[in-house]
């Protein structure tokens, strides 16, 4: 990539600048999170008054909005360069590389405050059935789960921003990619509800979500070069 | 491939199949008398099929004496009375045998086979469709190896950026596709008769509809898109490469470390592939499994083989549109 080499050293850290910047201004991103988890909250409360939920369904509830909260929130990031018509801007200024770190550490960090305000949500909103009993080991496969959403949405998201037709794609084809870590999570959450010392308890899934992030994030960071350089 | 379009191949590849088939359905299964004895006591079936040496025989009072393949002999109360015309001392038997709860004696109900070519063993809990094991086991390996060779041509596309090996790449994936769909329609029939119902949602069960589902979306991509060819070769290569990132999840972690009815489920050892590296399958079994593995892939090349032709015409006829 034929880019200045004195921005090099950084240029992760400028993507990263500009995106949270374009974030700030506009707020979409976390607006966007914030209604899409209000209106999952309200409709599961709505249709369960009074009723005890099974920790097994509250995991399943949580990482159902995780999701599609992630595919509304982080489906954006190569979108809206393409729209704005950035994103040969983007190329001339960094390498592949850079660009895909920066928006990768963006897109893991909107992803870890989704995962947090969902938390934080289910907390308020379930008091009496949302309740950790091992907090280590569900901020370890919280914040495993988030890096795989967010690797397998980066590079999906620049996949999709190369064709002509970018709207409801990305859930289709992510859904089906990230089932085996969602399966993972699911059942990690669980028993972080059920038991006290669920690291031990969960650590067939702990593996499956470390081996998973690993894979994903290597193959992604091999295979953005070849979406980015048309 | 030359050899995928010689008529010759196909003839042997036919044949092969069809005694392969053959094969399957006739070979008569034989378990040991501990397995009739544990099966009518825990009431299971009444009848089990036994695979035994002919000791001796006292025509008498139609007394047969057997030493099954474990060395246990039994005593067999014979009532057909083609001894000596259909078998002797020494033969193997495959005989239907009931099992009497007080003398401990067994008693004939059919003479299966003499001197069997080879039989299956009886597989505890699944007697008769034990011969599943040589279409459902074999077709769902060969669709993962499928998936892995639709990776490796989509990885060889975007090196070379040759449009051939991304016709490959969506033959083998198709083909890949194909078999899982056998293997599951073969799993849902075992299912139904050995479970109880067609599907259970158990978690291999469960992977495998994510792994169709996975696959549903790499040929819808391909299908939605409207760029130019390279371009949609190139983005379904990179998807494809992806996608394969979470086909070993599916096919062998998942359902490994779960609770399941599957052979494998839950830390027990699975019979065929397992981190042991040892098998609990018995040899003949085991040998037919691996000759339909090899039936089923020259298959799998063959459809792939035909359906990259297809793909290359259809590419050549846009072209001269």
């Amino acid at each position: 990539m034929a880019s200045p080499r004195q921005v090099q050293g950084s240029a992760w850290q400028g993507v990263l600048r500009k995106d949270l910047a374009i974030e700030f201004r506009t707020r979409y991103g976390v607006s966007a999170i914030i209604m899409f988890l209000l209106i999952t909250v309200s409709v599961i409360l709505y249709s369960t008054p009074g009723e005890q939920l099974q920790p097994s369904i509250l995991s399943a509830l949580l990482w159902i909005a995780l999701f599609f909260g992630a595919m509304t929130g982080l489906s954006r990031s190569f979108v809206t360069e393409e729209e704005r018509g950035t994103a040969l801007i983007l190329r001339l200024y960094a390498s592949g590389e850079s660009v895909f770190i920066g928006k990768l550490v963006y897109n893991l960090g909107l992803m870890l405050s989704l995962a947090i305000s969902a938390v934080l949500f289910f907390q308020f909103f379930f008091t009496r059935d949302f309740h950790i009993r091992d907090w280590s080991a569900f901020s370890i496969q919280l914040v495993l789960g988030a890096i795989g959403i967010a690797s397998v949405s980066t590079i999906l998201s620049a996949l999709i921003s190369r064709a002509s037709q970018k709207g409801a794609l990305l859930p289709i084809l992510a859904l089906p990619v990230l089932m085996p870590l969602v399966i993972a999570t699911t059942d990690a959450t669980r028993i972080a509800l059920e038991v006290p010392n669920a690291v031990s308890a969960s650590q067939g899934d702990l593996l499956i979500l470390i081996s998973f992030d690993v894979a994903m994030v290597l193959v992604s960071y091999v295979l953005f070069d070849v979406i980015w350089r048309d | 491939m030359k050899i995928f379009r010689s008529n010759i191949f196909l003839w042997c590849l036919g044949i092969a199949l069809a005694i392969q088939v053959y094969i399957a359905f006739e070979t008569p299964i034989g378990g040991s008398f501990g397995d009739a004895a544990m099966l009518s006591m825990n009431s299971v079936q009444d009848v089990t099929p036994v695979k035994a040496t002919l000791q001796s025989y006292d025509p008498s009072s139609t007394i047969a004496h057997f030493k099954d393949l474990y060395g246990d002999s039994g005593t067999v109360h014979m009532t057909d009375g083609s001894y000596k015309t259909e078998y002797k001392e020494g033969d193997v038997l495959v005989i239907a045998v009931a099992y009497d709860k007080g003398t401990k004696a067994f008693e004939e109900k059919e003479l299966v086979r003499v001197n069997p070519m080879m039989t299956f063993p009886m597989i505890q809990g699944l007697g008769e469709l034990g011969r599943n094991m040589l279409f459902h086991v074999p077709m769902s390996m060969v669709a993962f190896i499928a998936f892995l060779m639709g990776t490796i041509y989509s990885i060889l596309y975007l090196v070379k950026k040759n449009p051939d090996y991304d016709r490959r790449a969506r033959a083998s994936s198709a083909a890949g596709t194909v078999f899982t769909i056998l293997a599951t329609v073969t799993g849902s029939i075992w299912a139904r008769f050995s479970w109880g119902t067609f599907w259970n949602w158990d978690p291999r069960e469960t992977s495998i509809f994510i792994l169709l589902l996975i696959y549903a979306a790499y040929f819808m991509l391909r299908s939605l898109l409207e760029e130019s060819e390279d371009k949609k070769a190139r983005i379904a290569a990179v998807y494809n490469i992806i996608a394969f990132v979470s086909v070993p999840f599916l096919m062998f972690v998942v359902p490994r470390i779960t609770q399941s009815l599957h052979p494998g489920g839950g830390g027990i050892e699975a019979p065929i592939i397992n981190l042991s590296g040892k098998t609990h399958t018995d040899r003949t079994l085991l040998d037919m499994h691996w000759i339909s593995v090899l039936l089923f892939l020259f298959v799998f090349l063959w459809i792939k083989d035909m359906y990259t032709r297809i793909l290359r015409l259809q590419d050549k006829q846009a072209e001269e549109a």
